[in-house]
């Protein structure tokens, strides 16, 4: 972890994870937690692209929990996460919210690419992210994001799973201001993009909904610029805050 | 084997759960033009096997036939399923499977489970109610998941042949052909974990979600 610092005067604090040893192999398995107290606004970024190298026999794990308490802000915009030949990881996250804290989290994957300059030569990819809304009378499952993806089993051209597209990005929002009229309105961003993307609405508890945008891209750059383009409205009309610009060196 | 005709009962494509309503999505591949003939259909009916149907409908029945609890089990599908007509279908059809179920196959697990929905505690869900009855009446828990996959199946081709359209024996050419995808869903089910849940894979979910601003609709999902 980095040093902490203030990209804005918003009140924001921004730290970077850095990754362990510059990439994840077989048998490894990252552990963070990240608690957000009230009212505070976190956001949290990696210092560089996660790299899974080759796992034989075995798979790379992250496992992240957070917890955030009442009025707490979480913007989590890592850098994107790269599967290469022969690598199996899973990824579990694991979000206990309230009904007053707001979540963005950002994700990008992307394949490595082989010595023969093929693509989607990894295994297995597992993300997995649940979100547990907390209130008085106990937590309840508000979304069970759970993506899986095996490439030596057929699935990366045919229909319904890739769709011959190399890059996926997702994007969940949980807020209390989150609505289909918002959905509605990241949907018109979607389209001025070269990306297939959906967005739905997830279920409600205790006034508080989640937003989910699935996109299929061809480059890291329009995911990139796809969930930026996203995230920007939100920082502006809900924080009126600048679209995040992240220096890295 | 008590139980067959009943099963029969529950799986017929005339059983009134509105299940000619709903595409679960192949209806935007429609529209993208990916989906126009019975090839194509049937490599999407496939996916949707081996996908959606194994991962949350097949697995919510083994769990539920399992012991695990199933207001669990219904929050478990709540969450899981993000695309919100998938939602919203697999409930309106769960919901009337509950009312039949209550007319025709009462019994006090089915009881327990219309209560939770009465009372706001649970959703309902198409594939948990449809497991509750056939556990009640003694249903296999194989023949159970057969039976239900192929029913969803054979609802989804009728489907399409009215919506792409496709010949009468086009769609029995399909359900032979899904047959055995059913079958090895069947086989995979019992080999899945608990963190296999509702996994999806993208291409498929997008579609889904798409289809909620589609202009030009015959489907509710």
């Amino acid at each position: 972890m980095l040093r902490p610092h203030y990209l804005d005067d918003s009140g924001q604090v921004c730290y970077v994870v850095v990754n362990p040893g510059g990439a994840y192999l077989g048998a490894d398995l990252f552990v963070l937690d990240v608690e957000v107290q009230d009212g505070a606004d976190l956001l949290l970024t990696t210092q560089s692209a996660t790299k899974v190298y080759r796992t034989p026999g075995s798979f790379a794990e992250q496992r992240m929990s957070v917890r955030l308490r009442e009025g707490a802000r979480l913007e989590l915009m890592p850098d994107q996460l790269i599967v290469y030949r022969e690598a199996s990881y899973r990824q579990r996250m694991n979000v206990t919210l309230r009904p007053s804290s707001s979540l963005v989290m950002a994700e990008v994957v992307t394949p490595g690419w082989s010595p023969d300059g093929t693509a989607f030569r990894y295994e297995e990819l597992r993300l997995r992210n649940e979100i547990q809304v907390e209130t008085g009378g106990g937590s309840q499952l508000l979304a069970l994001d759970n993506l899986l993806i095996r490439p030596p089993l057929g699935e990366v051209t045919g229909m319904g799973f890739m769709e011959g597209f190399s890059h996926l990005g997702s994007l969940i929002v949980v807020d209390r201001r989150v609505d289909q009229a918002l959905a509605d309105e990241l949907h018109r961003i979607t389209l001025e993009h070269d990306a297939l993307a959906g967005i739905s609405l997830t279920r409600s508890i205790a006034g508080t909904t989640g937003l989910v945008l699935r996109s299929l891209s061809n480059s890291t750059g329009e995911v990139n610029l796809l969930l930026r383009a996203c995230t920007s409205v939100l920082r502006e009309r809900w924080h009126g805050q600048e679209p995040l610009n992240l220096r890295k060196h | 084997m008590s139980y067959q005709l009943a099963l029969q009962q529950l799986t017929d494509s005339a059983l009134p759960t509105g299940a000619f309503a709903h595409s679960f999505g192949f209806e935007t591949y429609i529209e993208r033009e990916l989906v126009f003939d019975e090839g194509s259909f049937g490599v999407w009916l496939s996916a949707f096997v081996s996908q959606s149907l194994s991962f949350s409908d097949g697995l919510a029945i083994r769990f539920l036939y399992e012991g695990v609890d199933v207001l669990e089990l219904d929050a478990l599908l709540s969450a899981s399923l993000l695309p919100r007509q998938v939602r919203e279908a697999i409930v309106k059809m769960g919901l009337r499977l509950l009312e039949i179920g209550g007319e025709i196959f009462p019994s006090p697990a089915l009881g327990l489970y219309r209560d939770l929905v009465a009372s706001g505690r649970a959703a309902g869900h198409q594939p948990l109610a449809f497991a509750v009855v056939a556990r009640s009446l003694g249903v296999p828990l194989q023949e159970a998941l057969t039976a239900y996959l192929f029913a969803a199946v054979t609802s989804l081709t009728q489907n399409a042949v009215r919506a792409i359209p496709l010949g009468q024996n086009a769609g029995q050419r399909l359900l032979r052909q899904a047959a055995d995808d059913v079958a090895a869903a069947v086989e995979r089910v019992p080999h899945l974990m608990l963190d296999d849940f509702g996994a999806v894979t993208p291409a498929l979910e997008i579609s889904q979600m798409r289809h909620e601003r589609q202009r030009a609709r015959m489907f509710m999902s």
